[in-house]
């Protein structure tokens, strides 16, 4: 596992060179502040994904779900002026209580992860937009909220704090994820369920928590979310970023399948994606292509880890 | 003194008798057979000893007092260890990993406890030179042999002082060089007192590692001589129904 994440981290920094070659300003020091901002917002949920993935299942509805307690957070915040804390507590617990949901219609109703989260992606989606009237949900002119503005979008001595946020999530997560009991039991789960209900594990008590930690991620990153673009149009905010999360966790040699994967990975592989799209930005090719440069990179590294893992499976002589 | 006894088990899934009225005692230390056809009721009869099932009707006696289980962890808390036919391990971890699936040891406090892992790999690999097996516990099981995966599987009966050790099939799909281990490791487990119920397919094994064999047929119990007393014939007969009973 641990040459996975050597590889990928070789791939960043040969990425990285190549980019700061062709054109230096991608090591300036407001560049990199910026895309390190965007690897803390994107990382946040991709964890949660992680941890979902790992189990075999998919969360589909993360963006959906930025949008829906985006515009409610902007409205306990403006509308009704709740003292921010309050309504950061509230969003947690809303992310909770719809990862928790997600996780009984999987385990208890017997449904698709990827059925229920879809139906997630369409249902928040439209309720966002039903609340909103289709509107754009934003503060106002003149209002400020110093605190909460400090620790969502400022920034010390140059680094966000969003990003300080991923790696304290991403340390603490890497701790339950591999070296907790809950930790080898998504592992367990996520290959092999009848062997851990054999084992004498409660597997639908992981797998839900799984879903209701991705939960929680996906409420302090809504949050984060929209304090960062400040105005929410629940028709496009956050939408494909489920994907973004999805590809940071199979760059970071998560496997779809369940039961493979590693913190340090997922948090590169975030790294990976956000780096990708500053080059596409520095290098000058058209932002239309995006998208189908991060497709490439993705579909390359996949190619390329599955030729290394069966190159080494052939040396030690086993299938 | 037996250290299970089983008084006119039956169990029904509606109206479909899949074990009716078996009698049957373990004695400590001893190699039971357990041979059928397919639909004999032998998963059936072991799946309610390691309380997958509650028995329709009848009792459950270990070590004389009565024993009612709801799930299967109940049976591991009365020492009744089980090992699946599909073996039941995750291929993604590591042997001690499976070993001590389900019983991690921790160090800390409640929830806050880590994994042990120090602990986990010593004893791990202790169990494995108890049964003599080549298995390292940091070793993934996706790259272990047949015989080294039963290794695991039966390494995790050890753990607990197991009074009963129940293997479904553990000799099929493997090599005969890796039959002969499993085998030795069954003999290693009978002579640390644990009474076996061996589930098997192949005559072979049977005959040369159990004390007794049982036969089932069409969910009843039609012969449960000493193996000394029988031949592969006579079991063959009685499986397909050729001789009715002894």
């Amino acid at each position: 596992m641990f040459k996975k994440d050597l590889g990928l981290l070789i791939l960043i920094l040969v990425v990285g060179t190549a980019v700061a070659i062709i054109n230096p300003r991608f090591l300036s020091p407001i560049n990199l502040s910026n895309t390190a901002n965007l690897i803390g917002l994107f990382g946040m949920f991709s964890i949660g994904m992680g941890f979902v993935i790992i189990t075999g299942g998919i969360e589909l509805s993360v963006g959906s779900i930025f949008a829906l307690l985006g515009v409610v957070f902007i409205d306990l915040l403006v509308t009704f002026g709740w003292p921010w804390p309050l309504a950061i507590l509230v969003i947690v617990i809303a992310g909770i209580a719809l990862g928790w949901l997600h996780g009984i219609l999987i385990t208890r109703m017997h449904l698709q992860p990827f059925v229920v989260t879809l139906c997630g992606l369409l249902i928040y989606r439209g309720i966002a937009r039903w609340y909103t009237e289709d509107g754009t949900a934003g503060f106002e002119f003149g209002i400020t909220f110093p605190a909460l503005e400090w620790l969502t979008t400022g920034r010390s001595f140059g680094v966000p704090h969003s990003f300080v946020v991923f790696i304290l999530l991403a340390v603490v997560m890497g701790v339950v994820l591999h070296r907790s009991v809950f930790g080898r039991y998504l592992f367990a789960v996520g290959k092999n369920e009848e062997a851990a209900r054999y084992s004498g594990i409660n597997t639908s008590r992981i797998v839900i928590a799984a879903y209701v930690i991705s939960g929680a991620l996906c409420g302090l990153a809504a949050v984060y979310l929209a304090m960062y673009t400040r105005s929410i149009s629940p028709a496009s905010h956050g939408s494909f970023y489920e994907l973004y999360a999805i590809a940071a966790a199979v760059l970071g040699g998560c496997s779809l399948r369940g039961g493979e994967g590693s913190m340090l990975g997922i948090v590169l592989g975030a790294i990976l994606l956000q780096v990708l799209q500053n080059l596409v930005n520095l290098l000058g090719i058209p932002s239309s292509l995006n998208f189908a440069v991060m497709g490439g990179v993705i579909l390359i590294g996949v190619l390329a880890d599955q030729q290394f893992t069966r190159r080494r499976q052939a040396r030690l002589g086993k299938p | 003194m037996a250290v299970l006894e089983l008084q006119n088990i039956s169990k029904h899934f509606g109206a479909i008798h899949a074990v009716s009225d078996v009698t049957l005692s373990l004695e400590p230390g001893e190699v039971v057979g357990l041979m059928g056809d397919n639909g004999a009721g032998k998963s059936t009869l072991v799946k309610m000893i390691a309380g997958n099932f509650r028995p329709s009707h009848g009792t459950m006696r270990l070590e004389g007092k009565e024993l009612v289980m709801h799930r299967p962890v109940d049976a591991r808390q009365h020492g009744i260890e089980i090992v699946h036919q599909d073996l039941a391990l995750c291929d993604n971890l590591t042997a001690a990993a499976n070993v001590y699936l389900g019983r991690e040891l921790l160090i800390g406090f409640g929830p806050f406890g880590v994994l042990d892992y120090a602990s986990m790999y010593q004893r791990a690999a202790q169990l494995f030179k108890e049964l003599k097996s080549e298995t390292r516990p940091r070793d993934l099981v996706k790259q272990m042999s047949g015989g080294q995966r039963q290794a695991v599987a039966i390494a995790r009966t050890m753990l607990s002082k197991a009074k009963i050790v129940l293997m479904d099939e553990p000799t099929a799909a493997i090599s005969v060089r890796q039959v002969a281990e499993v085998l030795h490791l069954i003999r290693l487990l009978r002579d640390q007192g644990i009474a076996i119920v061996l589930i098997s397919h192949r005559m072979p094994d049977v005959f040369t590692v159990a004390d007794r064999v049982i036969v089932m047929r069409r969910g009843r119990k039609v012969a449960d001589k000493p193996i000394a007393d029988s031949s592969p014939e006579e079991v063959t007969g009685l499986i397909t129904g050729a001789i009715e009973k002894v």
